[in-house]
């Protein structure tokens, strides 16, 4: 699945939609985790992250994890300085108005899979 | 120069989650029983027993009133004040943004508002063990605005730590002092700690009277005070804050 397979599949919201993506680049798997510490220790290069964690240092475990995006579920959203971060660190930035429970369902039923899979 | 004990991270039974005999009275007998000099009164998002434990403690210790605000991120972040009247006032603040008590949650643990004795005088109708609407920042800027000092709370914690939940301290983030909880764990993650630059102090996060003192900061300085609190974590003057 690509980052636009996956934005069109679960409709969400671009809070980066100026940002140029490498539009065929295959997402490697998904976490998802509102501990940063968790998140940081097992999310996987290329994939994606789903968290309600909105604070600045989701973009730091980002940019340390390799991250292809980031999925803000529940309708949370970052403040600007966090989404004007990402697009300087060219993580794309997601949001859902459903719950965790519910992306990440969608995720997997998509073919996505957690690193330990 | 004085070499004095502080435990400046303790519950009274005003934390749904301490136990019920944290009272003024008792704590402060418990504290100069363990040969501490200076203590610091932390409740969770409430800083309501502060004052009660000052009068109990008389000459015999020097009692910071303090909070321990549970953030946003659902990080613990402690506030010191220089005196009661500002913690009140920045529980004050941190309390409105928290949802009322149910019957529920009133079964995890009373909110006891206490007097100098030790009487229950009142309940909390806030829930003190939610998060507050403050996110990391604002929790530290509004500390500041009433004086306080931020400390991020027990950082070696596997729940409810600015590290645990947040990966590592926030460059940015404003904190005056780093808490920790012995042991310290890695070694990794003690040098870690190290490079953030900022002071680091122990203590016991004491819910019972038994764990006041387990851990806590060797402190020297002239005398047990707010001000002689601020030189030690800043190195200033001959005071310092050791781990002894």
């Amino acid at each position: 699945m690509t980052l636009n397979d996956m934005a069109k599949a679960l409709s969400l919201d671009s809070l980066t939609p100026t940002l140029q993506l490498d539009a065929s680049a295959e997402l490697s798997g998904g976490y998802v985790s509102d501990l940063l510490s968790d998140a940081l220790a097992n999310a996987p290069s290329d994939g994606v992250l789903v968290t309600v964690q909105v604070h600045m240092n989701v973009l730091a475990v980002a940019v340390h994890t390799e991250l292809a995006a980031v999925i803000f579920a529940s309708g949370r959203t970052p403040e600007r300085a966090v989404i004007e971060k990402a697009i300087e660190e060219r993580i794309p930035l997601y949001r859902s108005n459903e719950s965790a429970f519910d992306v990440v369902g969608k995720l997997y039923a998509k073919g996505l899979r957690g690193p330990h899979a | 120069m004085k070499r004095l004990l502080a435990d400046l991270h303790i519950h009274t039974a005003l934390s749904p989650c301490a136990a019920k005999d944290m009272t003024p009275p008792a704590l402060v007998q418990a504290a100069v029983r363990k040969g501490l000099a200076m203590i610091g009164i932390c409740d969770h998002n409430s800083a309501r027993n502060a004052a009660a434990v000052q009068e109990a403690a008389g000459k015999d210790l020097a009692v910071l009133a303090g909070i321990e605000i549970t953030t946003a991120e659902e990080a613990h972040v402690l506030g010191l004040f220089p005196d009661a009247e500002a913690a009140l006032a920045t529980g004050d603040q941190v309390r409105t943004t928290l949802p009322e008590t149910t019957a529920a949650s009133r079964k995890f643990g009373e909110q006891l508002v206490m007097n100098t004795q030790g009487e229950v005088v009142g309940r909390e109708p806030r829930m003190l063990s939610a998060a507050s609407a403050y996110s990391l920042s604002e929790a530290v800027r509004l500390i500041k605005q009433h004086k306080g000092i931020p400390i991020a709370a027990h950082v070696n914690r596997p729940s409810f730590s600015v590290i645990s939940q947040l990966g590592f301290l926030p460059a940015d983030a404003g904190f005056e002092a780093i808490e920790v909880f012995a042991p310290m764990g890695s070694t990794a993650r003690a040098n870690e700690l190290a490079s953030a630059g900022l002071p680091i102090i122990a203590s016991s996060d004491s819910h019972f009277l038994s764990d006041i003192g387990s851990c806590r900061v060797v402190l020297e300085i002239a005398a047990p005070t707010f001000a002689e609190l601020i030189l030690a974590l800043n190195g200033q003057r001959g005071r310092r804050c050791c781990h002894a």
